[in-house]
This record gives structure tokens, C-alpha cells and sequence, in this order.
């Protein structure tokens, strides 16, 4: 990736006593360090890439330190990896997006999880719980109940966030189960600092190697009849080793409080929109002081149940804040309680949604509901005033009202142009059961090519069409990134397809790399090589996908018998490609690999480039495509086949007409779709390309003036 | 200690709408930044996910209005997620979004300054519906003037392009000089130094940004000139020179003489001075040469692609004329022929014969093609779509007339159907036959009928809405168009 961390990598360097200042994400790496991890792997996703993004970068740093990295092929490599610290006293951590990136590392948690570790280590997973997320109504939780594993939740503040990595470590070791740690989208983001300590090298890494093999312990392996000891062990001594453990460092925090017959108890990751809801109902002060007690479940797996009874005992209710269904907390809440004999009333879902974020609004809501079955004292008007006030600023411009503004393709993306295609196909041999993925190309989901039926997993799109294709009459499409092929498509799409003969037609976007992610390299990424042989040759602004082949090389090997390759921009080209594969035949597996490099990296690549040459007074040329206001007759089909942010309509400047017309704004990098559609589609004659050249050489002004002047004796003055 | 009188004191929450890509990162890290540099407790974050590739994103930041200085020990609490109505300052650098945010429910008429830009950056469901969808910008501005404590409304992306910076710089600048936050100018500037890149151009970004809304401050006048409608224009002096410069004067005396029927009728006659003289305009290969060659577009051109007096502009135009662009221009015999062969060949399964063309109309020969092309003016009139579209004219200018005798407002529904009339090659081919069926099957129902008939035609270019609307009308579908079936079906794989 062009990306570049280098301010980052300095943070990461910091010593003791010196200010941090930065992300979430960048502090929980920085603390990996503090903690003396001797391996770092993951999967790229949001919200977590960076720990993964800044560590690959800064290897030449983390190299002195004697830590691995690794960039893993997915999460259940990544969740192998953890291996390492079964049977030897290292410390590792691997990253992925929660829950998706959990389901596909589900098989390696168990096998870990099962024998218990030796070196501590942790899972930081973006857990993905409201805006911006993908199956938002699951739970890791669920995962760290099921295979006995440390759930970590911090409160949303650098130096909380930062003390419960180390802890997580410390936490492992002393339980033997590996810990997780869950970030919210925002906290993952929420920039703020901490006083920095010492990183701290392992004691055996890359620097410092392992002698020799540990002897040989069928315990440590996840195999009958170990497993049952496993099991005992897991509730006989790691769980209640995992308590000690935080009730001893004290991780979870109670805040007392005036009104101390009451409580509240909550994620450690709600903690900060907690503080905002009782400031809003007058239960709190803006530094956090709260007239209600707050127990704070910085870790929300397992619960030590001591600490719940004695933040409960005395008290005449609790109200417990936990985002997602089911009420795993509440339930262990109310069971330790009952165990302890403790009455307290115990409120959750019954006063909370079951549903969806909680907010302020949301906390405010549950807070009222609270106070008015306990707290009589308080008065709740004001916040009721709030609630109702929210509510009709939103009954007068409801949100419905405005047109929404999903993502989509950026500019240039060279995966547009295939659904434009595929929109065009559609008109010729009428609609297919597409089966999408995850990707940028699910971006295709959205206006204007509403295309995709299904979404099942991450390269899953191949194999999601094995029951629908053979009970179809027409054949089915499978679109996958290149991310999503190295990721599983391979093996559970494309290999499976092969070896049932299925009549399928997959459409991999070669682009070169997980660009939804981030543009993360993988293996078909364009080397190094590839790119310094483009700037020699001044090259710079074409596709280098083509550079790399080792998809095509995969799927001959494979045995793929029917493969095309079609560079993406040839719109035509595409669309006949599609229309032969889906009428073909040719029965058995179909393959077009749609290539065109990621527009993001050749900017990035392009951009110091140009701006090179222009520096040096050298030949710059630039295209921009453009839209003939007088010719264009504001129908918009253009648009409706590309949805391309800088294809845009404007007031229509002719009087006579009133729809607006088509235009292209300023952020056009001239792809060229314009014209490839305006051919393909038969669309109309308005758009023009301009190439503009700055710094021309003498002889292409010469004739450049020339013909500026015998062409202009053929120009009429005025058309109407 | 006792907080039983809870402290007035909270944090000033500033939240900013962005688009992907517009840099609300960086403004976040030098609002950040500007609070660290000034001594203050401060907390910024962002959904920068949601935001993947253009869409809409925001990014909050909380800041302690007295320097940290004046609460030793102890840190503020702040919130990762803008509270409704708990909005200090909300920063758009579109129209749109800000509206979205009151929608949201977080700009409150105590407390929040809105500084909005003024430009729209149209969503994709605005730009692809067939005529105009675009969100009601009066609408959107009059919500945030209800709604805001104070609302300073720009074109920040102007001003950032004046800069040559991009949009963060300049809503930098916009939020310093609100006054909202309690830094001193140095200090915004300081942050954007100490980040050593494009430290120039987004200096200059936020100074512009600064004085204008500092000036704005003073003298709110620029919203409201901007909203007032333009003038109407006389719409058939207009069109009476369009079609003459299209044609030549007699077929202006002609426009006339049709447009004369419709005397009795002004608010019809009205209408008609636009449609007729667009349908009689009509767009061909002829046109269409004389319009790309044009001098004044050479002009328009440069100026659309920001070239320099020192640049080299080439220009190439892209046409697939087929078929039918051809027949257009020959007498209907020779016509009819050439679209018999056309036919034939796409009955056989091939497609339609065209010629996609990428005229250079910088060079001699491109030029010289298009000036052949534009010269063909005289040829038109003897052209087979020439007579056509006059015939189509009279039925439709017939049926306008018979309705506008039964009711005025149903000839004015029928005028207005001279909308449905746009485009090249399919999309005109389909305008006409819904506006024909139209006029045909509905011409002699009421008004509310045939409005609802053509705001559904309008609505998809697919037909599926109009012959919904048809149907709930009682009035026959559209027939249907003659197309070649290109019917596959997956053949069984043999058991194995």
C-alpha cells in the first residue's frame, strides 16, 4: 500500500514519560509493544487496520525490538498463529474485524482455546456494534462465552484502554485463556493521549530465538480424551484463575455516589456516552462525577461475581447497560446476585431496547425509566423536555425526506465500468442471479446498479451459488475481489465449482489488491519491480495489475478450462464476455477476470510523479472527460450506467429546456468510462475527452497552432 | 464529594459533515491539535467506515472551554457520539448533510452555529432520475435557518478552489473566525504549520474561509441574493430563434403559425413556445456536427478543463452514429431500405449496425468531417426524419388542441407531455411512444389523468411506472415494442 505511516511509526517509539498522542487503534498498538509482544499477525478490517497497516510499515523499527510481524491471509491463519504461545512463554496478538473476521477464525479459537496457553495472548477485534458495521446484531461476546476466552470491553479513554492491553496479557498468563479485546468504531478512532512507557522487547523473538522444541505434551493438543480434561479445566481453574485475576487488579471500576441505593452497571465501552446521559438527566458533572454508583465492566467476560455482589449489596436495584441481544451480562448479573442471595432488583432489556445502539439518547431513555421506579427524588423533567424537544425537531424534517447518500465507487474505480457492463448485458440476455461478496464491488449494491441477490461471506460468492445455480434455468454470476479469492473464494468457491462440474460463471476484480480494507498488498499485488519499470518508462498512470498473474496462474493450474481476461475500461468488450459466458456451451466453470489496478494506489503513485515532472518543466499531459451542455438533452442515462461522483448534473443554461443537464466537476482523472459507455451504450454524442498537455515540446505547439489556425476557419461563430 | 448542584460547566462539541475524501481527518487532527497546542482537554473521533469511497461521514470533537490549567487533576469526560441538541457548532462542506444533521435532530435553536457550505455535491439518486430529482435547496436552507441558533451559510468549495486547497483548510478557517471555540487564530495557524504539508494553500485556504465568515457576521446579505429567482424569459422569442438558426426562416414562420393555433389558450400557448420549438429543434447529426465545431465551444472547453493560455488542448469527441442516424438524412425510400438490411441483420442475432467514432476535433481532418457533416443543413428538410417528426408535431399539436377545447387544463397537460420529447437514438424513440400513446389513449380523459400518465413516464426510462399509472387509469398498456429474444436456458448436466 502507498499509504504512509511515518508519524505514526514515530509515536510508536515514545519512552517513558512522554505524551502519546493519537488514535485508539495506535494506542492499543503502542501498548502491545509496552507489553513485550514478541508477534503481531491479523486480517485487515475495519475499524482495526491500522494496528496491522502501522505495524507492517514500521518493521524496520519492530525488527530492533526482535517482534514479528505478520500480514495473515485471513482470520483463521491469523488465529493459528496464536499457536505459538501453547506450549512457549511468548506473548502474541493478532487482529481482525469482529464478528465476521471471529466466525472465520472460529475453528483455530477452539483448538486454542481448548488447551489453554502459555504466553499471554490477545485478540484485538473491531467490534462492530452500531454505525458503519456489518452484522451489527451479533456478539463476540458470544464467541469468548463459547470457548472460554477473556472478553475485554475498556472504557473509551487512552490510559483505560492502554492498561487493559497489558493486563490482557498478564490476565492470560495467569488463566491460561487467550483474552479478547473489543473496540466500538469510535473508540477505535477517538484521538486522545497517555503518559507513554518503555516498549519493552520480548523475551525470545526474532532477536532472541527459542532453543529447541518443547517436549512433546498431548495436553496441549485439541484431541479426545485431553478435551474432557480441557473442559474441567476451563471452569475448574481457568475461569476462577481469570476472576482472582481482575478482582485482585481491580479492572473492573466502581465510581461511588450519593444516591448509593442504587447502580448502574456497564460496558466499559458505554462508560463515556453513560457520563453524557446522566450529565443530560442532572446525575452528573462533565468530569464524571456521578451522584448514581457505576460498577464498570472494563471486562465484560467472565464476570467476577464478587465484585457484582458487593457493588450490589445494600442497593435497592441495579440497572445493567449492555448493548446486543441476548443479555449475556444481566443474566450472569442476576445469577451471581441470586447465588449470593442479594434481592436487589435487577433492570436491563425490561427498561432498555433490545436493539441497536445505545447512545445518549438511548441511555437517557433507560435512565428515566430507571429514575422513575427508583428515584423519586430526581427530578426528570428536564430530560423528558430534551427527549420530547429531539423528537419534534425530527418530526419537522424527517430524515426520510432527504435523499440518502450511500458510499460508492470513487473516482476512477475501475471496477465500475464491469457493472455497467453487466447492466448492459442484462438488457441483452435479460436479468442473472448474481451472487456478490464482500468488497468494494458491493458498492454495486447501490444506485445505479442495484446488482447483487446475496451476500453470504467474505469469498464466499462461488460457493453461495451451489444450490441456486442447478435449480435455476438460467446460469448464475459470481462477482469476488481478488482479496475476497485469496481469502477463501479459492478454495471454497472455485475449487469446489471444479470438482463438481458445476455451470458456473465467476467474475473475479483483479485490482491488485484488499482495497475495501485499505489496499492492503497481497500475493497478486504488483511488485515493486513492476512499479519502478512503470516510472522509467513514465508509465506511471496505466493499470498494473496485469504485471501480476498469479490468479491466472492459479486457476490454469486449477484446471480451469474456460478463462478470459478483459481490462475493465473496454466496456464493450466486458459486456460481450459476459453475455458469451452466461450463453456459452461450455457447461462447466467459466472465469473472466476483470483487470484494472486500483485507482487509489496509482494516484498515490501518480500524484508525486506529475508533480515531479512539473517541477522539472517536463511534458505533463492530463485527460478530463466533459459533457456538451448545448448537445447533452438531460436524460441522464449516462448516469444511470456509472454513477461516477464527478458525473453530476447542472442547471440547464438553455432557457428553453428545464432539465438540468449532465456534467462532469473538477476530480475527473479522465478513466474514460464516459466514452466507453457513451460507445458501448449507444448513449448519446456529449461527452468530449480533453487531453491537455502543460509544458508541451516545440514542435507540438508548432502543430498545435497550426491547427488551432486552419480548423478555425471551419468553425461556424453562433448555433443556437 | 457532593455534585448535588451539578456544575453548568460541559465541553464545547463541534461536529463536522464531510464527504469521503474531503480531508475531515485532517481538520479533526487540527482541531485536536489546536486544542493540545492551547493548553485545553480535548477528544476528537470519527466513523471514517461509513464514509468508504464518498459517502457521507462526520467527525466530533469535544473540547474544554478553559484550559486544563484551571481543573488540575482532573479530565473531562467526553463523548464519543454528538448528542441531539447538544451541538455547539456543526461544520458542513455540504448542503445536504447539514440538512441531514437537523434531521438528526442535533441542531437546537439555543445553542448550535451553523456554518454550511452553501454547494451541493448531488447523491446518485438525485442525478439519475430522468428529469430533474434534486432535494429543494430552498427547502434544505430554510430548514437550517429554522432549526440553527445561527446559521452562516457559503460556498466553502469555492472558496477552497479560489485557494487552491482542499475544503478542510477552509473549514478551518470557518470555525475560527465563528468564535466558537476559545483559541485565538495563531493557534489554528501554528497547527496547520507545525503539520508540515501544503502548509501554504491551506493557509491561505483558512484565511479566505476566516474573512469571509467574519464579513458574513457583520452583513447578512449574500444568502438571501442568492436565493432570488431569475427573471422569466420570453420563451417563444427564444424559441422562434432556435428554430430559425436550426433551420432557416420559414420553418420559424412556421413554428408561428402552429404556435397562432393556440391564441385562444395563453397559458397552453405559454407551454407550447418551449416544447414545439425543443421537438422541432429536433437533435441530429447535423446539429449535433455544427454544435461540437462551434467556435464558441473550443472556448467553453478550455474553460471547463482549466486550461492555461500555455496549455495544449486536444479534443476528441465520441459519436456512435447507426442506422438510424443515417435513414434520418435520406428520402424515405433509400430509408426505409437501409433500415430493412438493419433489421435483418439483428434478427440474425447480430447486433445493430453502428460506427463508434472518436473524432480528434482539434485536428484538420476531424474538423473538416464535422463541418461536412454540419453542412448537410439543406439536406434535412428532404430527410425521412424530417417528415416524420412533422407528422408527429401535428398529431400531437391536434390532440393538444381538441383537448384544450374540452378543458383548457387538459391542453395544458397535453403541452406539458412535449417534455417526454429528448434525447438520441432509443431514449427519443421511447419519449415519443409514450408521449404518442399518451395522447392517443388519454387525450380524451381529464387533466389529473394525463399529468400522472406523464410524471409516471417521467419517472423511469423502463416504462414499468407509466404502465402501472396506465392500468390503475383503465386505459390499455403501451404495446409492445418489437425486440429480438435472445432466449438461453442453462442446459442439465448428464448424470454422472
Amino acid at each position: 500500500m502507498e499509504v504512509q505511516f511515518t508519524e505514526q511509526i514515530k509515536q510508536l517509539q515514545l519512552g517513558a514519560g512522554q505524551a502519546f498522542h493519537g488514535e485508539g487503534i495506535l494506542a492499543i498498538t503502542k501498548a502491545l509493544l509496552q507489553s513485550g509482544v514478541a508477534y503481531i499477525g491479523g486480517y485487515q478490517g475495519a475499524p482495526v487496520s491500522h494496528l496491522l497497516d502501522v505495524m507492517v510499515q514500521a518493521k524496520p523499527y519492530v525488527d530492533t525490538l526482535g517482534v514479528h510481524v505478520e500480514a495473515c491471509s485471513n482470520e483463521a491463519s491469523a488465529a493459528a498463529m496464536l499457536g505459538a504461545s501453547l506450549h512457549y512463554p511468548v506473548r502474541g496478538c493478532v487482529t481482525w474485524k469482529s464478528i465476521v473476521g471471529t466466525n472465520v477464525a472460529a475453528d483455530a479459537l477452539s483448538n486454542l482455546a481448548s488447551p489453554g496457553v502459555t504466553g499471554g495472548t490477545l485478540i484485538v477485534v473491531g467490534e462492530d456494534t452500531g454505525e458503519g458495521a456489518s452484522v451489527i446484531q451479533e456478539r463476540t461476546h458470544a464467541f469468548a462465552m463459547k470457548s472460554t476466552m477473556a472478553l475485554f470491553d475498556p472504557r473509551p479513554d487512552l490510559p483505560t484502554m492502554v492498561n487493559c492491553v497489558q493486563h490482557a496479557f498478564a490476565l492470560s498468563e495467569a488463566s491460561h485463556m487467550p483474552a479478547m479485546l473489543g473496540l466500538r468504531i469510535r473508540a477505535c478512532h477517538v484521538r486522545g493521549s497517555f503518559e507513554a512507557q518503555d516498549n519493552v522487547a520480548p523475551r525470545h523473538g526474532t532477536h532472541a530465538w527459542i532453543d529447541e522444541p518443547a517436549p512433546f505434551d498431548y495436553g496441549k493438543l485439541a484431541h479426545p480424551p485431553v478435551t474432557f480434561r480441557h473442559e474441567k479445566l476451563k471452569v475448574e481453574q481457568r475461569i476462577p484463575a481469570a476472576q482472582a485475576y481482575i478482582e485482585q487488579h481491580g479492572l473492573n471500576e466502581t465510581f461511588e455516589g450519593e444516591l448509593a441505593d442504587v447502580g448502574l452497571i456497564v460496558q466499559g465501552g458505554l462508560y463515556n456516552a453513560l457520563q453524557r446521559a446522566l450529565q443530560t438527566v442532572g446525575l452528573a458533572d462533565a468530569f464524571g462525577d456521578s451522584r448514581v454508583p457505576i460498577h464498570v465492566l472494563n471486562v465484560v467476560y467472565p464476570l467476577a461475581p464478587k465484585s457484582i455482589g458487593a457493588f450490589a449489596a445494600g442497593k435497592r436495584a441495579v440497572l445493567v447497560l449492555e448493548e446486543g441481544t441476548p443479555e449475556f451480562i444481566e443474566k450472569d448479573v442476576i445469577q451471581a446476585l441470586r447465588r449470593q442471595d442479594l434481592n436487589t432488583a435487577v433492570h436491563g432489556k425490561d427498561l432498555m431496547p433490545p436493539a441497536g445502539e445505545y447512545n445518549v439518547e438511548t441511555l437517557v431513555q433507560g435512565l428515566i425509566a430507571f429514575g422513575e421506579r427508583h428515584l423519586p427524588q430526581v427530578d426528570l423533567a428536564a430530560a423528558k423536555a430534551w427527549l420530547a424537544a429531539n423528537a419534534e425537531r425530527r418530526a419537522d424534517v424527517p430524515v426520510a425526506s432527504l435523499p440518502p447518500r450511500p458510499p460508492g465507487f470513487c473516482v476512477g474505480c475501475p471496477e465500475r465500468p464491469v457493472f455497467s457492463a453487466l447492466k448492459l448485458a442484462q438488457q441483452e440476455v435479460g436479468r442473472v442471479h448474481v451472487a456478490a461478496d464482500i468488497g468494494c464491488h458491493a458498492l454495486a449494491t447501490f444506485e445505479p446498479f442495484h446488482s447483487g441477490h446475496s451476500i453470504l461471506g467474505y469469498g464466499m460468492s462461488l460457493a453461495s451459488r451451489a444450490g441456486v445455480g442447478p435449480l435455476m434455468a438460467q446460469r448464475t454470476l459470481a462477482i469476488m475481489g481478488d482479496g475476497g479469492f485469496w481469502h477463501n473464494g479459492l478454495l471454497t468457491g472455485v475449487q469446489a465449482a471444479l470438482f463438481n462440474g458445476d455451470d458456473a460463471v465467476l467474475m473475479i476484480m483483479k485490482n491488485g489488491y484488499t482495497s475495501a480494507t485499505g489496499t492492503q498488498d497481497i500475493i497478486s499485488t504488483p511488485d515493486d519491480e513492476a512499479k519502478a519499470e512503470a516510472e522509467r518508462n513514465a508509465a506511471v498512470h496505466q493499470s498494473l495489475a496485469h504485471k501480476n498473474q498469479t490468479i491466472e496462474q492459479t486457476l490454469k493450474g486449477m484446471g480451469v478450462p474456460w478463462l478470459r481476461t478483459v481490462h475493465t475500461y473496454e466496456v464493450d468488450a466486458m459486456r460481450r464476455t459476459v453475455e458469451e459466458a452466461l450463453t456459452t456451451d461450455f457447461a462447466g466453470l467459466k472465469v473472466i477476470v476483470a483487470e484494472g489496478e486500483c485507482q487509489l494506489e496509482r494516484q498515490r503513485r501518480l500524484k508525486p510523479f506529475v508533480a515531479g515532472r512539473l517541477k522539472r518543466g517536463e511534458r505533463v499531459e492530463r485527460v478530463k472527460y466533459g459533457v456538451d451542455e448545448d448537445v447533452c438533452t438531460g436524460d441522464h442515462a449516462c448516469i444511470r450506467l456509472s454513477g461516477c461522483p464527478t458525473l453530476t448534473v447542472k442547471d440547464n443554461p438553455d432557457p428553453l429546456r428545464v432539465d438540468p443537464v449532465a456534467t462532469v466537476i473538477d476530480g475527473c482523472v479522465g478513466c474514460g468510462l464516459c466514452g466507453a459507455n457513451a460507445h458501448a451504450a449507444t448513449l448519446c454524442p456529449s461527452f468530449y475527452r480533453a487531453e491537455v498537455v502543460k509544458n508541451a515540446g516545440g514542435w507540438e505547439r508548432f502543430v498545435a497552432r497550426w491547427r488551432e489556425t486552419v480548423t478555425s476557419w471551419l468553425r461556424p461563430e453562433v448555433v443556437a | 464529594m457532593s455534585t448535588a448542584q451539578v456544575t453548568p460547566m460541559r465541553p464545547t462539541c463541534v461536529l463536522i459533515c464531510a464527504l469521503g475524501g474531503e480531508g475531515g481527518g485532517v481538520l479533526a487532527e487540527w482541531l485536536y491539535g489546536a486544542a493540545v497546542r492551547a493548553g485545553h482537554a480535548a477528544q476528537s473521533t470519527s466513523v471514517p467506515g461509513v464514509a468508504q469511497r464518498t459517502g457521507a461521514t462526520t467527525y466530533y470533537i469535544e473540547v474544554w472551554p478553559q484550559p486544563a490549567s484551571t481543573h488540575p487533576g482532573r479530565r473531562p469526560v467526553f463523548s464519543l457520539n454528538p448528542v441531539p441538541g447538544g451541538v455547539d457548532l456543526l461544520v458542513s462542506s455540504e448542503l445536504l448533510e447539514t440538512a441531514r444533521q437537523v434531521a438528526n435532530g442535533m441542531v437546537s435553536a439555543d445553542r448550535t452555529v451553523v456554518i454550511s457550505s452553501t454547494a451541493r455535491t448531488l447523491t446518485t439518486a438525485e442525478k439519475m432520475q430522468p428529469t430533474d430529482g434534486r432535494a429543494d435547496t430552498g427547502a434544505l436552507v430554510a430548514a437550517l435557518q429554522r432549526h440553527a441558533k445561527q446559521a452562516e451559510l457559503l460556498d466553502l468549495a469555492a472558496l477552497a478552489q479560489q485557494a487552491g486547497t482542499v475544503i478542510s483548510a477552509v473549514m478551518l478557517g470557518a470555525i475560527a473566525a465563528s468564535g466558537v471555540l476559545p483559541f485565538a487564530r495563531g493557534v489554528y495557524e501554528d497547527t496547520i504549520r507545525a503539520g508540515g504539508k501544503g502548509v501554504e494553500p491551506s493557509l491561505r485556504g483558512f484565511a479566505l474561509a476566516f474573512d469571509a465568515v467574519t464579513r458574513q457576521r457583520e452583513q447578512r446579505t449574500a444568502v438571501e441574493a442568492a436565493l432570488q429567482p431569475a427573471p422569466a424569459p420570453d420563451l417563444r422569442a427564444l424559441g422562434r430563434a432556435r428554430v430559425a438558426s436550426y433551420q432557416d426562416e420559414a420553418y420559424a414562420r412556421l413554428y408561428d403559425e402552429r404556435l397562432d393555433r393556440f391564441a385562444a389558450w395563453p397559458a397552453v400557448q405559454q407551454e407550447l413556445a418551449r416544447w414545439l420549438a425543443l421537438w422541432m429543434a429536433f437533435d441530429d447529426i447535423v446539429r449535433v456536427a455544427a454544435l461540437k465545431l462551434a467556435a464558441s465551444r473550443q472556448a467553453r472547453v478550455r474553460r471547463e478543463v482549466k486550461a492555461g493560455d500555455d496549455e495544449i488542448v486536444k479534443l476528441y469527441d465520441h459519436f456512435k452514429p447507426g442506422v438510424p442516424e443515417f435513414a434520418a438524412l435520406l428520402p424515405e425510400r433509400l430509408a426505409a431500405r437501409l433500415q430493412a438490411w438493419d433489421r435483418r441483420r439483428v434478427a440474425a442475432g447480430r447486433d445493430p449496425w453502428a460506427l463508434p467514432l472518436k473524432v480528434g476535433t482539434h485536428t484538420l481532418r476531424g474538423a473538416l468531417a464535422l463541418r461536412f457533416v454540419a453542412g448537410l443543413k439543406g439536406w434535412r428538410r428532404r430527410g425521412q426524419r424530417f417528415a416524420r417528426e412533422q407528422a408527429l408535431i401535428e398529431r400531437w399539436l391536434a390532440a393538444v388542441q381538441a383537448g384544450a377545447q374540452r378543458d383548457p387544463a387538459l391542453g395544458l397537460e397535453l403541452a406539458l407531455c412535449g417534455r417526454l420529447i429528448k434525447g438520441y437514438g432509443s431514449t427519443n424513440e421511447r419519449g415519443q411512444a409514450s408521449l404518442l400513446h399518451i395522447v392517443d389513449v388519454l387525450a380524451t380523459r381529464d387533466a389529473a389523468t394525463v399529468r400522472a400518465a406523464r410524471e409516471a413516464a417521467l419517472a423511469d426510462d423502463a416504462g414499468r411506472a407509466l404502465d402501472a399509472t396506465l392500468a390503475a387509469h383503465g386505459a390499455p398498456p403501451r404495446p409492445p415494442r418489437e425486440q429480438p429474444v435472445r432466449f438461453y436456458r442453462r442446459k442439465p448436466v448428464p448424470a454422472r
